[in-house]
């Protein structure tokens, strides 16, 4: 990544042509892809239900998440379903604090 | 920490009591020691704890288990942390210096210590095991005025110490998230830097308040007259001055909307600004004005008599 300021709203969903293979995840998280499969047969991420092509596509904002759920499971010697419910915790207290 | 006494050449004292940052006793077995870290790492990890000094302590943790827990290191390490103690309270200039050119790699090769504590006693680190990974992605508040978010801009932003230099994009919302790509945390290993996320935050403006998420309401002063016959008056928008009519017959608190001249809208499109009449009397009435007052006033009574008998 060049460090470009790419700006723009986050809070938003992707459209159909912004969604990418579990690769392009894999390396955006700097994560290999077997691990990134493993998050998601845990269920840290889905496939986008937008994508009606053959192969699954997905937000490239799950990037994010798979590193997050690596460094916990690293940093802490979780194993892949413990670091998945941290990171669904962690959505709950950030959904919790921002309805404050 | 600096010695106490001049050392000659300035040598920074940066010892790192390890013991310290586990918060154990210096004779605590190794069981105390993981046991010590995994709680620690649990408390201070970047992405379980928000603070800002997080990260930092977070690599001190992991420096100080790397050191800690294993047999040979801490060895090493215990002899350099009596050493250090002595050196700073009264060891001679010479055993100091003599003490670190021994701990280096060749011969006379001075070490220096203090820039990194772990470097200098037991060389550069060895890449980590399990390969590299993204950093973590941070959020930081971006205060702007009403003016900047409209229109766009530039900042500089201290983020855990480091300058950020950030292009803003014009018509921001409040709340809203800006994403900067690979302006977050530093990769690990080789990994890609994580995304930073700025929040928005508008800071009250002195003239424009915010009604709902997108309206504004300004003040318009105009004078008794004005408000009885009508007038166009000149209004501060946001983005400039628009002119407003307000019709005859307008009391204080009657509001004139501007369509259009608020805040952006989240799906496209602006909010609307509301001029809001306020009547303001002059303090000081010349002669001619108060004669003008005074006869309005007459003429104001009698018709009102006159209207309810």
């Amino acid at each position: 990544m060049s460090g470009d300021n790419r700006s723009g709203p986050a809070d938003r969903d992707p459209s159909a042509e912004e969604l990418v293979e579990l690769t392009v995840v894999a390396r955006q998280a700097g994560v290999k892809i077997v691990h990134v499969r493993r998050y998601l047969e845990f269920g840290l991420f889905e496939p986008h239900p937008d994508a009606a092509t053959k192969t699954p596509r997905f937000d490239p904002g799950n990037a994010a998440r798979v590193a997050r759920a690596e460094r916990l499971r690293r940093d802490l010697g979780l194993n892949y379903p413990g670091a998945v419910l941290v990171c669904e915790l962690l959505d709950r207290i950030s959904q919790l604090e921002t309805r404050r | 920490m600096r010695s106490r006494r001049d050392m000659g050449r300035s040598v920074a004292l940066n010892y790192t009591d390890y013991y310290k940052v586990l918060q154990v006793p210096r004779d605590a077995d190794q069981a105390a020691i993981r046991r010590a870290y995994r709680k620690l790492a649990r408390k201070y990890h970047p992405d379980l704890n928000s603070d800002s000094d997080a990260e930092e302590r977070f690599k001190e943790l992991g420096e100080a288990n790397e050191v800690l827990s294993d047999v040979e290191k801490r060895e090493q390490y215990d002899r350099l942390g009596d050493r250090w103690r002595e050196a700073e309270h009264e060891a001679p200039e010479e055993s100091f210096e003599d003490f670190f050119t021994h701990e280096g790699s060749g011969q006379g090769s001075r070490v220096e210590f203090g820039e990194d504590l772990f470097e200098s006693l037991f060389g550069a680190r060895a890449p980590r095991a399990d390969g590299p990974l993204r950093g973590r992605d941070s959020e930081a508040l971006l205060d702007l005025s009403l003016e900047d978010a409209l229109a766009g801009g530039r900042r500089r932003l201290t983020l855990d110490g480091r300058e950020v230099s950030v292009n803003f994009p014009s018509r921001v919302r409040d709340g809203q998230l800006i994403r900067l790509a690979g302006k977050g945390g530093e990769g690990r290993a080789g990994g890609p830097p994580g995304d930073l996320f700025l929040r928005v935050a508008l800071k009250p403006h002195p003239r424009f308040h915010r009604r709902g998420a997108d309206d504004l309401d300004i003040e318009l002063s105009i004078t008794p007259s004005e408000a009885a016959l009508g007038t166009t008056a000149a209004v501060e928008t946001p983005t400039g001055t628009a002119r407003v009519r307000v019709p005859a017959g307008s009391s204080s608190g009657k509001r004139l909307r501007l369509r259009g001249r608020g805040l952006p809208k989240r799906g496209g499109g602006s909010g609307d600004l509301h001029a809001i009449v306020k009547i303001a009397v002059p303090k000081e009435l010349s002669d001619r004005e108060r004669e003008l007052y005074e006869q309005l006033a007459h003429v104001s009574s009698t018709e009102s008599q006159e209207a309810s008998p």
